[in-house]
């Protein structure tokens, strides 16, 4: 019998999904290995109750589950702890499940500040546009504050390749080795040494590149003076080839989340500029160096003074 | 004093932490919420581990180190100044206060500004603590 796989989204944009159908032929493969039995991607499925029948939220069971995205209001977290029952092993795929990324930025302002600023009727009253949505959770949460994880797999969205394989490793009951080195670790950049560097300046002006040369004849973006994160960001994004971002000449957002998990971007990005002697402060915003990890409480609404 | 409260002290094994030890046996008093942990260096102290000590429910954390240029390991010191600027402005950034971190030079025959910088961080954490809206 074949394995079953569930796929379920929370708070996300359907991108680490995409990036599953995005596999080319590998995605042929995996079809003819796996039973899909929940995808709300790609096939209509209920998830019962509506008619008032049944138990109110009800999933299938399946040997594998994806979740992707992270949990930011009182339904998600009742599917995904239906998912984590039903699914004998589960995966947070992309860096929303995994440290709350992008909507996980709302978590620098308190739930009652983004319900005013956000989602209200702009008439003035402080009326929520939707009544009836389930009531927002505290702030963002990654689905590992909530449930146990089995398998991490950070990325915005994750490498199609490395979805494949881990799904592949998982039915054939293999074991994988997930990237854990920084995004500098497959740039090939050069890199001229810590006293060369450039003040830090702001993403205005295009690096200094000669665009008929290839990638590896580029200067380090972080030796530019442009806040590339890198070193402070987990890599896999391009396989085992450049980065995606520098491949476009452009310096690391951040995307794969910290390094190690438990790591904070901001934290560690600053400590390695000011171990360079260079000025952190010509960073004027510095929190969103969090952008894709504020999750697990790193991110949080500023002290009130008095 | 407030007894929930603690604050984590990483002393300079070659320094401060003597001056420790020194304050111990001149029977010089200070606060009972401090919690020292003794490092090799106060370079040593990655930010992450302030962070982590504030996440874990400390009030305040302090880094003891020797004076600039009394440094055992030459520099280590300095690359604790250079630090601690980027994590009192990074500790603002991540809804803390930069008064819960604090960076001290003492040497080990100085026991009596170690007390006093103890004292300090003490009473400042006090202020802060009566300060926070209770929501928070």
């Amino acid at each position: 019998m074949q394995p079953k796989l569930s796929f379920e989204w929370l708070h996300a944009c359907s991108g680490c999904e995409i990036a599953l159908l995005n596999g080319g032929e590998q995605l042929l493969d995996l079809l003819g290995q796996v039973e899909i039995v929940h995808f709300p991607l790609l096939m209509d499925h209920k998830y019962g109750g509506q008619q008032g029948e049944g138990a109110p939220l009800s999933l299938p069971e399946a040997d594998i589950g994806l979740v992707s995205g992270g949990v930011a209001h009182t339904e998600h977290l009742l599917v995904l702890q239906e998912m984590r029952k039903q699914c004998r092993t589960l995966i947070a795929l992309g860096t929303c499940a995994t440290y709350g990324g992008i909507p996980a930025m709302r978590n620098e302002w308190s739930t009652a500040d983004t319900l005013r600023t956000v989602f209200t009727a702009g008439t003035g009253d402080n009326d929520p546009v939707m009544p009836l949505a389930p009531a927002f959770l505290d702030r963002v949460y990654s689905i590992d504050e909530k449930i146990k994880v089995d398998v991490s797999l950070p990325g915005c969205p994750p490498q199609p390749q490395l979805i494949g394989a881990v799904i592949k490793a998982l039915i054939n009951k293999e074991t994988l080795q997930l990237p854990q080195k920084s995004v500098c670790e497959t740039c090939p950049t050069i890199r001229e040494g810590e006293k060369k560097m450039a003040p830090v300046r702001r993403f205005l002006h295009n690096a200094d590149y000669d665009c008929d040369q290839p990638v590896s004849e580029m200067r380090c973006l972080l030796e530019q003076g442009l806040v590339c994160m890198g070193p402070v960001t987990a890599g896999g994004c391009g396989g085992k080839d450049t980065p995606l971002c520098l491949r476009a000449r452009v310096p690391c957002r951040g995307c794969y989340g910290p390094v190690r998990s438990g790591g904070n971007q901001l934290l560690d990005m600053m400590n390695a500029l000011a171990s360079n002697g260079i000025d952190y402060r010509a960073i004027v915003d510095r929190k969103s160096l969090l952008r894709f990890s504020g999750a697990h409480g790193l991110l949080k609404p500023a002290r009130k003074k008095n | 004093m407030n007894r929930e409260q603690k604050i984590i002290a990483f002393c300079c094994n070659w320094c401060s932490y003597a001056a420790a030890d020194l304050a111990g046996i001149s029977r010089l008093q200070y606060p009972g919420s401090i919690r020292i942990i003794r490092v090799m260096c106060s370079g040593m102290v990655h930010p992450e581990m302030v962070l982590h000590a504030l996440e874990q429910g400390a009030a305040g954390v302090m880094i003891l180190g020797c004076h600039l240029g009394e440094c055992h390991y030459i520099k280590g010191n300095e690359m604790a100044l250079a630090r601690s600027e980027v994590i009192a402005d990074t500790l603002e950034d991540l809804g803390y206060a930069s008064e819960q971190f604090q960076l001290t030079w003492i040497s080990s025959a100085e026991p009596e500004r170690l007390v006093e910088a103890f004292r300090t961080m003490s009473g400042r954490l006090a202020v802060l603590q009566s300060e926070q809206p209770a929501d928070r």
